[in-house]
């Protein structure tokens, strides 16, 4: 069994590479770059050789190519101290067409042309637009630029190098003082005061401040040493990675006493535990000055409501279980009392919901719901009441029921006719004792493989019953990052889907073999 | 019962037949027809005739209406008083025609024309994907399921496939072309019958090995041959009742994908919807949601209980 899963997980990780290459295909080859503009507001604004270098800078936020421009290199070159300022002036002066560029520009601008090609890069440039009066157009100054498109592989490759992140206290520039690198184990987090007794492991010269801490939200023990980097949004939310935006909390703040590095004591949200590095931010605000005495300034901020991932597990979770519960035992009476009452009324049922179109019966649910039992139709984080999960649970549970009694059914009936029945009915069995000890055991084997997967799934929302009741789950970001081009977003989600569903069909197999002995996936067994 | 047969002679009790090697040749039994019997045992169901007729009645209606009225969305947009009408405004409002038997839209189209040209759309979408994809998808499952080279090469390609979000492939299909009907029709065949050829190939592989088809190889029969008249007829029931959960799927699933803005450019049903879902809010504009809603629901059921029937009829073992 043992090598059975390690070959199977390594099989599904092939698999869920092959599918990165291919949606990294389908997104960064196949797509056009150019629908990215259709919605931006700055792009109709820009002209001439300003329009040309902002598509380029947008390709590069949008993770398509990597692009660098003169001007950022000769201003590199300044404040690393290689050339002083009356160099940089002079190394500007590019002029409005390549002759009429300064001495000192043409020697830097060949430096950089060969610094850059030398790494795979095209270099452009652009004369300055002019007017026919010889006056430089709005944004026609003369540019110069490195553009390289990102290979394929070296795409997939850096995206799955950088998949998991080790905090270590070599992640601060080398250059910057930052004190002593090192990780320090307290055994008094000094983020309840410093006497309360809490171990945690501190460090500095790291990304996260604190590496391992404990605190009293759940899982209660928290560790920053390895994180998950899915893909970083572009759009959406910009900077921050998926699996920060499925897994943060949402709502409104929940304010507390928060005693500050600086000692300084405010009512505030921030989770001191998250803080992270952001270099030269400590001098860029005041705020952070009395607040803070080094740079690890950005926190995350306590909300008082679930997560994406949150909401729509608990509500997916909740109608799984439910759909089981009910399922099973529908379909089970279905095949007992088959072509009777139940039955037919279950067949109508099953039928309803196979071929109506998912979004008819949702809004059925939903206009029911609301006019005759008075039911919340739309989720509202600010009040917690319970009743507004009602409907987005019912509307998930129902079509997974009638999914579930149409198998159960199924299987049921099959093992009805099956030699060992006709044998313990000539035994002189009841039927109901055949049913509870015999059939149902051999019926519910297929049905228990689909167990796990319908766990994890619950994970990843629903979109449509999501969107319907505006629930804030994790349902609508892979349509969200679609229709916003957010590239990273969806790469990270599918990468998402397609774990779980290589995690589930393993589970799913291990579940079955233990619950039926006669299922062994070694080949050396019986 | 028994005759006192002593009072006869034996020759009133036996008389000579003449034999005819012509008449020995024929066979006693009536005559079997495999699709008469299915639409013999078919039409036995009352429910089904009605199925049968309410869907020629849709299909031909969808057809045939919006052919021969002219619908133009746009005629009455510069009149404000003709937008978002209940039934029985607008009957007074534009007269008594049946157009207007389910109100006014947004902009003062008749939503009794729009929902019918939406059907037709959807409709056709439904029938042209189901099309390709089940003639694909059942060819190449035979396929897969006869070879074991191609299946182990198919499996990897469905698990790889299966885990791309359907909805990506299609966003990317209709950004690169422009979302139009063909672009959608591709963009759902394009991987859609991957999982008509994985259903097809785990039935290939359940017959394939029985007693029956062994023996036809001892006995040197083609796959070929095999394949077509050994399985084939096996599998009819099997395809026709995939087709009737196919069929009403694309319709499903073009109003899901236009709901979540990533339908086609052409008001078909689901965009009838998704444009109607603030309608459904509004007192007095529910009429423009829920008709789209309703016909479609109609669509797709009948379809889906016709095709069930015709399913289980073809199963030659309901043939008794």
């Amino acid at each position: 069994m043992a090598k059975y899963t390690f070959v199977r997980i390594l099989k599904g990780i092939l698999s869920a590479v092959c599918v990165v290459v291919l949606i990294m295909v389908l997104v960064y080859s196949l797509m056009d770059r150019t629908t990215i503009f259709a919605g931006d507001p700055n792009y109709s604004k820009m002209q001439s050789n300003s329009r040309i270098t902002y598509e380029q800078s947008r390709y590069k936020a949008f993770g398509y190519i990597d692009y660098s421009t003169y001007s950022d290199y000769i201003k590199s070159l300044f404040s690393s101290g290689e050339i002083d300022d009356a160099t940089r002036s002079d190394a500007l002066k590019i002029g409005v067409t390549a002759e009429k560029a300064s001495d000192t520009a043409n020697e830097y601008i060949a430096k950089f042309t060969q610094e850059y090609e030398s790494q795979g890069y095209t270099i452009t440039r652009l004369d300055a637009d002019r007017k026919k009066n010889g006056q430089v157009k709005d944004g026609g100054q003369a540019v110069i630029y490195a553009t390289r498109d990102r290979p394929l592989i070296k795409r997939v490759v850096s995206y799955f190098t950088d998949l998991i992140f080790f905090d270590n206290v070599h992640y601060v520039d080398e250059a910057t003082d930052i004190g002593p690198r090192k990780l320090t184990f307290t055994l008094y987090d000094p983020v309840y005061g410093g006497t309360k007794f809490s171990p945690a492991i501190i460090g500095n010269g790291t990304m996260h401040r604190y590496l391992l801490y404990f605190d009293n939200s759940f899982p209660y023990i928290h560790q920053n040493f390895a994180t998950l980097h899915l893909g970083e949004s572009y759009t959406v939310n910009r900077g921050v990675d998926v699996f920060e935006t499925m897994t943060t909390s949402q709502g409104s703040y929940i304010l507390k006493d928060v005693i500050f590095p600086t000692g300084h004591s405010e009512k505030s949200a921030d989770d001191l535990h998250t803080a992270t590095y952001v270099a030269g931010s400590l001098e860029q605000s005041a705020m952070y000055a009395t607040r803070f005495v080094d740079d690890y300034t950005h926190t995350i901020t306590h909300k008082n409501n679930m997560s994406k991932m949150g909401f729509s597990f608990v509500i997916g979770v909740i109608a799984t279980i439910l759909s089981y519960v009910l399922g099973l035992p529908l379909g089970l009476l279905m095949a007992r009392y088959k072509d009777g009452l139940l039955d037919k009324i279950g067949t109508f049922y099953i039928m309803f919901i196979i071929a109506v179109p998912s979004l008819a019966y949702i809004f059925l649910f939903k206009a029911i719901g609301g006019s005759v039992f008075k039911l919340p139709t739309s989720f509202d984080m600010d009040t917690n009441s319970k009743a507004m999960y009602v409907l987005p649970i019912i509307s998930l549970a129902l079509p997974s029921i009638a999914n579930l009694m149409k198998w159960m059914r199924r299987y049921m009936i099959d093992q009805m006719n099956s030699d060992y029945v006709k044998f313990a009915r000539s035994g002189g069995l009841s039927e109901n004792e055949i049913f509870a000890k015999h059939i149902w055991k051999n019926a519910a084997i297929p049905i228990v493989h689909g167990i796990p997967g319908s766990l994890l799934f619950a994970m990843t929302g629903a979109i449509i019953t999501e969107r319907i009741y505006s629930v804030p789950g994790a349902g609508n970001l892979l349509t969200q990052a679609i229709n916003k081009y957010d590239n990273g977003v969806i790469v990270g989600v599918t990468l998402f889907y397609a774990v779980l569903t290589v995690i589930s069909n393993i589970l799913g197999d291990v579940l079955i073999s233990m619950v039926d002995p006669r299922i062994s996936f070694t080949s050396k067994g019986r | 019962m028994h005759e006192d047969l002593s009072q006869y002679t034996d020759e009133e009790l036996f008389a000579p037949v003449s034999h005819s090697d012509a008449e020995s040749e024929k066979i006693a039994a009536p005559r079997y027809s495999y699709w008469k019997s299915v639409f013999r045992v078919f039409f036995r169901k009352k429910v089904n005739i009605i199925a049968l007729c309410l869907l020629l009645f849709v299909i031909l209606f969808a057809y045939i209406y919006p052919s021969v009225t002219s619908y133009d969305p746009y005629a009455n947009l510069l009149d404000p008083n003709a937008k978002h009408l209940g039934p029985a405004q607008a009957l007074n409002y534009f007269g008594h025609e049946l157009k207007w038997i389910l109100g006014s839209g947004a902009s003062g189209e008749s939503t009794f024309d729009a929902v019918w040209n939406g059907s037709r759309i959807s409709i056709s979408l439904a029938f042209i994907c189901a099309a390709i994809n089940m003639f694909i998808g059942v060819m190449l499952g035979a396929v897969w399921g006869f070879s074991k080279k191609v299946d182990m090469v198919m499996m990897e390609v469905y698990t790889i496939i299966g885990n791309v979000p359907m909805i990506l492939i299609i966003s990317v299909l209709s950004m690169l072309f422009s979302p139009t009907f063909w672009t959608m029709v591709f963009a759902l065949t394009i991987v859609g019958w991957l999982s008509i050829a994985y259903f097809i190939r785990t039935q290939v592989l359940i017959i394939r090995d029985r007693e029956y088809n062994l023996a036809s190889r001892c006995l040197g029969t083609s796959i070929f041959k095999i394949a077509t008249k050994n399985i084939l007829p096996f599998m009819t029931s099997v395809i026709v009742t995939l087709l009737a959960t196919e069929l009403p799927s694309y319709i499903s699933y073009e109003v899901f994908l236009s709901y979540i803005g990533m339908g086609m450019s052409e008001m078909s049903l689901g965009r009838l919807i998704y444009a109607a879902e603030a309608a459904m809010v509004t007192p007095g504009w529910q009429m423009e949601f829920w008709s789209p809603v309703a016909i479609a629901s109609i669509i797709t059921v009948v379809l889906y209980v016709v095709g069930q029937n015709l399913g289980d009829a073809s199963d030659p073992r309901t043939h008794m």
